[in-house]
């Protein structure tokens, strides 16, 4: 995974070492090569204008460095670079499962709704994060409310009875908000931990389904808006990440489809975009392939 | 809808006051940045470009036209030629039954577009069949159960068999007997890499089954940057004859279609524009580019 982009940060201090050996940095030493890099960012999904953003970031920091004897380039460059990513992604991200302990101690249902556009991956990452729940000992349910797409409702029945979890269900056509409040309903009058809310996928520009996820937010009063977004996006995820924060507004992400052997930058676009945690990354199609997100971990990955 | 920027961009060239050469060079910068802006793939970008300016310098206009509009001629031609020139695809059945194998990856919409596509052709008169043949997604054959009987098409589908290879050469037969013209199989989302290699043999195995008529690749219009290498891999498994666009109601630009038509030589032949079974309309690649390029019909 992310092969491109070392690759690219590789290409660009190697570029740049040769050039500069102890000297001070000037804009003509590095606007080439950074504009090449710029390149291969996009190539890896980052987005265009992210990583316009990032270059630039990058760019300030470089001129006028004075690169001293005995120490390296490519350190520097490299921290300038890891610097400014690490920055667009590290925001404030207390783990979820002590969140929901702490509310559930006081008994009451800590609810998540899960929002993104069609066939992200919303209801098999909501089946994978019960499994994670479940495993924590942490009792949930799930709500079905998304009463519009063929098959949506026996999707998530399925996952419900193969995880042992119970399901509130809605009628196709029924009105979402109801099938979320119920299952709220449910899980106070059962002292239940968790509600994970399964809503419909939308398009972020559609106007009409936007104001029904907003009923849904209003009557449900969720504890945290979590966006899924398909790793496989390319430009387009800034335009999702935008229009659903600035609608609904959103706490957290999910990336999902991360091992279609993609190019990773998509988590660099939304991170930066929304301001808000990557929680966890989805992996492939069973309920184990769910693993918590660790910027860090990501930003070295690209360097190593 | 797709690359709404290059408008602005042809605008600022027609005007332009500085030399034709600059105004050339000015507008292919403006035209990459748009088409790496909508997810087009960078060396495909690249390519385009080149061959643009290179006709664009290196070659004159017939007399009486004047440079810059012959230019955007230039850009129009190659554009419009990248998405398979200027005839509308052909839709109709060439044999009968014909047999239709959707694939995509998760979630790209193969089975609203599945349904769609039995709409469409019943609605044109056509026996159509539907074949359940995605044994791994939860409620995938509801699903489709569901669309059937909202387009009017036949369904077959058998839930107690996870085997997708015998599903559709037992769906296939169900509706040779029935007399359905045109047979439609859904399968299961797989994108290909690491663990889901093996899901790629299995596509290629109900290929060499059921051989159907046309294999159809559905896709995402907000893919990024691996349509290219993706569509690649598909085709080299079970040869693309044609492409399905989804979901271009959003604000994604498409351009990784692009990539995907270079990959594998095919046709567009239809657009998704929304959830609903009637939001599928047939692709105009000459509309598309002018519609783009802000141009009208050329």
């Amino acid at each position: 995974m992310f092969e491109g982009l070392k690759k690219a940060f590789q290409k660009l201090s190697n570029t740049i070492k040769d050039k500069v050996e102890y000297k001070e940095l000037k804009e003509d030493d590095v606007e080439e090569v950074l504009e090449d890099l710029k390149l291969d960012m996009i190539e890896n999904d980052v987005a265009f204008d992210v990583a316009e953003n990032i270059i630039e970031n990058v760019k300030k920091e470089l001129i006028g460095y004075k690169v001293k004897r005995g120490e390296s380039v490519e350190d520097v460059i490299k921290d300038s670079l890891k610097n400014s990513i690490m920055k667009l992604m590290e925001y404030e991200n207390n783990d979820i499962i002590t969140k929901i302990k702490n509310k559930c101690s006081k008994n009451e249902p800590f609810v998540i709704v899960f929002l993104g556009i069609n066939g992200v991956g919303k209801t098999t990452t909501i089946a994978k994060f019960s499994n994670v729940l479940k495993k924590n000992n942490i009792s949930v349910v799930i709500a079905g409310a998304d009463t519009f797409r063929a098959g949506a409702q026996e999707q998530i029945d399925v996952h419900a009875k193969r995880l042992d979890i119970p399901i509130i269900k809605g009628q196709y056509g029924g009105d979402p908000a109801s099938v979320a409040y119920n299952a709220i309903l449910y899980a106070k009058s059962r002292g239940i931990c968790t509600v994970l809310i399964d809503t419909a996928g939308r398009m972020h520009s559609d106007v009409d389904l936007m104001e029904e996820l907003k009923k849904i937010i209003r009557v449900t009063k969720p504890d945290m808006k979590v966006l899924v977004v398909d790793a496989l996006t390319g430009n387009d995820a800034v335009e999702q990440a935008r229009l659903f924060n600035d609608n609904i507004g959103i706490d957290a992400i999910i990336i999902t489809k991360i091992d279609a052997d993609v190019k990773g930058g998509v988590a660099i676009s939304v991170s930066s975009i929304t301001k808000k945690p990557i929680i966890y990354l989805g992996y492939g199609q069973s309920y184990e392939d769910l693993k918590k997100f660790d910027p860090k971990e990501y930003v070295n990955n690209l360097f190593d | 809808m797709v690359l709404e920027g290059l408008r602005n961009a042809v605008t600022k060239f027609l005007k332009g006051g500085s030399t034709y050469k600059d105004s050339v060079e000015e507008f292919i910068k403006d035209l990459q940045r748009e088409l790496i802006k909508s997810d087009v793939n960078i060396k495909l970008v690249k390519e385009l470009s080149e061959n643009i300016k290179k006709k664009a310098l290196e070659e004159e206009p017939p007399s009486g036209i004047s440079r810059k509009e012959w230019f955007i001629k230039i850009v129009y031609d190659e554009l419009s030629n990248l998405f398979g020139g200027d005839t509308t695809p052909d839709v109709e059945p060439k044999k009968i039954p014909w047999i239709i194998l959707l694939v995509g990856v998760q979630g790209s919409g193969k089975t609203t577009t599945a349904g769609k596509l039995a709409s469409f052709y019943v609605k044109k008169g056509y026996k159509v069949g539907l074949v359940a043949a995605d044994t791994y997604r939860p409620g995938a054959y509801e699903q489709l159960k569901m669309l059937s009987n909202l387009s009017g098409a036949m369904f077959y589908g058998d839930q107690n068999n996870n085997k997708a290879e015998e599903i559709s050469i037992n769906g296939v037969e169900y509706f040779k007997n029935k007399n359905a013209d045109i047979i439609i199989i859904d399968t299961a989302g797989r994108h290909g890499y690491g663990n889901e290699k093996s899901l790629l043999d299995e596509m290629r195995n109900i290929s060499n089954k059921v051989k159907p008529d046309e294999v159809i690749l559905v896709l995402d219009s907000s893919i990024g940057q691996k349509a290219f290498d993706l569509a690649k891999q598909f085709h080299e498994t079970t040869p693309i004859g044609s492409i399905i666009v989804t979901k271009l109601d959003g604000t994604a630009k498409g351009g990784g279609v692009l990539s995907a038509i270079a990959a594998t030589g095919a046709r567009v032949k239809f657009i998704g524009t929304g959830e609903k079974i009637d939001e599928l309309e047939l692709f105009n690649p000459s509309k598309f580019v002018s519609r783009l390029l802000g141009l009208g019909d050329l």
